[in-house]
């Protein structure tokens, strides 16, 4: 062969290697997060979460042979911004997969976009039953519903033959669903509620809200709140002395910065989380030692649920053999799977069935698992002492 | 689920009430100041309120500082700070039409606001200095929000005898009252605008700086002061100074009352409802303040 | 002059209206947007543009059309243009209601009832779960119409700048200028300042009631905090700042692009996109308080009709 011809042939496969390269390119997942506004802290943790298990995967090869890319818009916590960054993922970057956004108000939206084009996705952090049982077909739920949220302090209470419940829930979403639910269940436990109240977002003072509750003397208090709410009723209800025998929160309560804030103050009162780094499932401590490294700073539940919805989509994935939604939307409906961050199994809406959350109660600074029982690391510390006495 | 009421109870609402209208008092008298002198609206109040929070938890964390000696270092940051918002911007709105105000001390917070988040991040921080209460016979008196009205009490106090007392006191109420007449005799009108920024951004820094003992801190805590204050002034009468007073005092006690005898949601609405009707039954307030 | 104009604006509707057809799905939901600011900036344009009273509360009427127009459609199955202009409707009673005594009020405390409104819309909007759901939002029920509600946007977004149009050109139009000019001299002149404010007012209403009804239905999903926001006010207000107060294009002009500047800044600078809005606020009410037409107006002598 002539030199000529030997480079044209070896330009021609490296040509041909090269557009082979470019048309398996890499696999584009596209979601919108809050990165600024009211979930800004909260939607950088998911990303962090994303961003991690796309890593992993590409580590091991990739997916389906193809690299995973990460394209990520800030929705500033607004959902009518998430509504137009989802239609610009999907019809105008055409990215290949779709992944839920922080929040259900923000996911509620924008499931609209994914419904319209068909677009499996898979929402981690959206707890609000409602969302997913209005006939959607192509969303998909990762944590436990926000209904369930107050059940470990509520059962705890139950089985200490505790009677009265006050219940008390930031007026959102996400807080209502979380107060409904607790009602429900202690209903259901031969509780009685003496008093329920919601409040607005972002009140401050609690203490006309407390001077009630007081009035009432639960038993357990169930604070269906986020974070600035939980601090501050916390720390007026040791000013004005009300001291039921259990004292629970929903979000907020797990962040380390909740013990930061109220130091000892935090001791005795219950949280629920989703997730815990010292849960017992595959892979759980390799993920926290490696988000550890990755970014510094130890990963609280939204990082591990935004690393477990990306997990389950990539296995379903895996699974079909292919990205097309229909074949994914099979696989994710029957597929049971255990994974770092707990377990999965959706009903055919995709409500998750199977995932459990559990409660905890801070013990000297330290928050230690109480409930359910088969992941309880320690016993609950009961009754809760009156503040004056701590 | 209704709790029955006692008059126990009712006073203990009171109490919250008066403790939290001091502090409404005297971040409104700020805001009044900078009105009732200058005629403008200033949005950026409640973000002032903040950065002066803001000074006296790093004061305190990273000097270990009592918080509470940290106020007048906070009020003379924030004078600082609203000499110079003055002098760069806000003078050039102060014979404005409302509307130029409006804006340009909306567009000075959310600047405000966004470096606030940029510097300092979202993430809330706490003064973790006293925490408890102190009770006497049925009603507990939070530790922290009685220090707070006590310090506020004394700088309101403080500012009236200022007012009433000094030669640049009277020069204030002068130009609040008349800026032509003033002028006639021999006020440097421009001088009193600059230090009247200087005081209400002080007052609103003290609140502030109060604030960080009790509440949470974080970049957007401001924004519902601002309305507050406007409610308070509205209520007492614009560019009627005692009128903030009892203004805030209301307003205090008219939040925690509607939250023990309705709701806690509710007394949002009630609080607003409160100033359109003021608004439009007694414009000028209700101690009376100036039409114009 | 006034043909190239009338052609220029005849092919720009036209490739409006066919754009449909070639853009994609977030081009349409973008325009849709900016045929939105387009109305409620005319809107504002036309009570506080023309009289000079200052509504700082003007997304009341949208979050209240937007509330209206959602139960409707979900609680009354309304089909969604009707209930759209159930929407307007709402907004119109509203200000009927506000009108009457706020528009007593003089200056600063004009604009601060119409924020205290505003305020109070929202918490009671919050407070009346059975009827808007409250803290939960309100959800639509799904239907893809992001075409049809693009048109009639656009419908609406002319329909404001036409009626802004013939307003100026109109002796009611010359009255509320006069009262804009100097209130006292135009009720001395024998002119019922209060019944054309009022009038003002109502018209102003009902472009940010339809507006917030066909959001709702585009958008899926309301609440409270979303619907009623004080950015979305100020955002109006800059907008007709910018182009030009009292002006009819100036609001067209101002929307369109600072709507086009926000999605500019916003994309590149998400962290500091507020910090950036603010200075272009501070800016335009500094450096252009007459806004960019009404510069040109005075420069160029251009009829007051633009």
């Amino acid at each position: 062969m002539t030199r000529k011809a030997l480079g044209a042939l070896v330009a021609a496969a490296v040509l041909a290697t090269g557009l082979a390269a470019d048309a398996q390119g890499p696999i584009r997942i596209g979601g919108s997060l809050s990165l600024t506004g009211t979930y800004a802290k909260l939607g950088t943790y998911q990303n962090e979460g994303y961003k991690l298990c796309l890593k992993h995967v590409n580590d091991k090869g990739g997916l389906l042979g193809r690299k995973l890319d990460l394209v990520v818009y800030d929705d500033q916590s607004m959902p009518a911004t998430g509504v137009r960054l989802y239609e610009k993922l999907i019809t105008e970057d055409k990215v290949d997969a779709v992944i839920g956004p922080y929040s259900s108000p923000i996911t509620e939206a924008v499931a609209n976009v994914t419904e319209k084009y068909k677009k499996v996705m898979v929402t981690p952090l959206a707890a609000t039953t409602s969302i997913f049982k209005k006939g959607r077909k192509h969303i998909f739920m990762v944590i436990s519903p926000a209904e369930v949220y107050l059940e470990g302090l509520i059962d705890t209470a139950a089985r200490r033959g505790l009677k009265t419940v006050a219940i008390v829930n930031e007026d959102t979403l996400f807080s209502k669903a979380a107060a409904a639910g607790a009602v429900d269940i202690a209903k259901k436990k031969g509780m009685q509620v003496v008093f329920q109240e919601a409040y607005p977002k972002g009140n401050t003072d609690f203490s006309a809200l407390l001077t009630k509750v007081r009035a009432a003397n639960p038993d357990v208090i169930a604070a269906a709140t986020y974070f600035d709410d939980a601090v501050a009723l916390t720390r007026q209800m040791r000013e004005l002395n009300v001291n039921p025998k259990l004292y629970g929160v929903t979000v907020g309560g797990d962040l380390p910065e909740f013990y930061d804030l109220l130091k000892h103050n935090a001791d005795y009162i219950y949280g629920a989380t989703q997730w815990e780094p010292t849960l017992p499932y595959p892979g759980n401590k390799e993920f926290f030692e490696a988000y550890k490294k990755e970014f510094n700073r130890d990963p609280v539940y939204h990082s591990a649920a935004g690393y477990a919805g990306c997990v389950i989509y990539t296995e379903a994935v895996k699974r079909a053999g292919t990205l097309d939604s229909d074949k994914v939307r099979e696989q994710l409906l029957k597929m049971e799977l255990r994974t770092a961050f707990g377990d999965y199994k959706v009903d055919q809406d995709g409500f998750q069935l199977a995932h459990k959350m559990v409660t905890f109660q801070w013990q000297d600074g330290k928050k230690v698992t109480v409930w359910p029982d088969d992941l309880a690391q320690a016993k609950v510390r009961f009754p809760t002492p009156p503040w004056n006495q701590r | 689920m209704n709790v029955v009421i006692t008059p126990t109870m009712v006073a203990q609402v009171v109490v919250s009430g008066i403790l939290a209208g001091g502090l409404y008092a005297m971040v409104a008298l700020g805001l009044a100041l900078i009105f009732g002198v200058m005629r403008v609206i200033n949005i950026a109040h409640g973000p002032l309120l903040m950065l002066g929070a803001y000074t006296t938890y790093f004061l305190y964390a990273g000097l270990g500082l009592n918080p509470f000696l940290t106020v007048p270092i906070s009020m003379l940051v924030l004078f600082a700070v609203g000499l110079l918002l003055q002098r760069a911007l806000v003078f050039r709105v102060v014979d404005a039409p409302e509307l130029s105000s409006l804006l340009l001390t909306f567009g000075v917070s959310i600047a405000i606001v966004n470096l606030a988040q940029l510097a300092f991040t979202s993430d809330l921080r706490a003064v973790e200095y006293i925490t408890g209460s102190w009770v006497i016979g049925q009603l507990a008196f939070s530790k922290s929000r009685v220090i707070a009205f006590a310090f506020a009490g004394a700088l309101t106090a403080l500012a009236f005898l200022f007012l009433q007392k000094t030669r640049l006191g009277k020069a204030i109420r002068a130009t609040s009252q008349s800026r032509e007449v003033a002028m006639v005799c021999g006020i440097d009108v421009r001088r009193i605008h600059l230090l009247t920024f200087g005081f209400g951004s002080a007052l609103a820094a003290a609140g502030g700086a109060l604030l960080a003992v009790i509440v949470a801190i974080q970049p957007e805590m401001g924004q519902v002061w601002t309305f507050k204050s406007f409610l308070v002034i509205v209520l007492g009468g614009a560019g009627n100074y005692p009128g903030a007073l009892l203004g805030g005092m209301l307003l205090g006690l008219v939040e925690q009352l509607a939250s023990l005898f309705l709701t806690t949601q509710l007394s949002e609405v009630v609080a607003y409802v409160l100033l359109v009707v003021v608004l439009l039954v007694r414009p000028t307030g209700l101690l009376g303040g100036r039409q114009t | 002059m006034r043909r190239a104009f009338l052609a220029a604006l005849a092919a720009a509707v036209a490739a409006f209206a066919i754009y449909p057809e070639f853009g994609t799905g977030y081009g349409v939901r973008s325009i849709l947007q900016v045929f939105m600011w387009i109305a409620l900036a005319g809107s504002w344009n036309l009570v506080s543009g023309l009289t000079g009273y200052v509504s700082f509360g003007h997304v009341a009427f949208f979050g209240a059309g937007a509330y209206a127009g959602g139960i409707l459609i979900t609680q009354h199955g309304w089909p969604w243009p009707v209930a759209s202009l159930g929407g307007g409707a709402a907004a119109l009673v509203l200000a009927a209601v506000i009108g009457g005594p706020c528009l007593r009020l003089k200056g600063p405390y004009f604009a601060i009832a119409m924020l205290g409104l505003n305020e109070v819309l929202r918490a009671l909007v919050s407070y009346f779960e059975g009827l808007t759901g409250g803290g939960n939002g309100l959800s639509l029920p799904t239907l893809d119409a992001s075409v049809p509600i693009y048109y009639v946007m656009g419908l609406l977004a002319m329909a404001v700048t036409a009626g802004t149009y013939l307003i100026i050109t109109s002796r009611f139009g010359l009255r509320l200028m006069t009262i804009r000019e100097d209130e006292l001299a135009a009720e001395a002149m024998g002119i019922d300042t209060f019944r054309h404010k009022m009038y003002a007012l109502l018209l102003s209403a009902v472009g940010p009631g339809i507006a917030g009804a066909l959001t709702a239905r585009d958008q899926g999903y309301i609440e409270p905090i979303s619907v009623f926001p004080l950015a979305t006010t100020i955002t109006m207000i800059v907008m007709v700042l910018f182009g030009g107060k009292g002006t009819v294009w100036g609001p067209v002009l101002g929307a369109v692009v600072l709507f086009v500047a926000q999605e500019l800044v916003w994309a590149r600078y998400p962290y500091v996109h507020p910090l950036l809005f603010g200075a272009i606020i501070v800016a335009v009410v500094l450096a252009m308080p007459r806004g960019v037409l009404g510069l040109l107006q005075i420069k160029y002598h251009l009829p007051r009709t633009i």
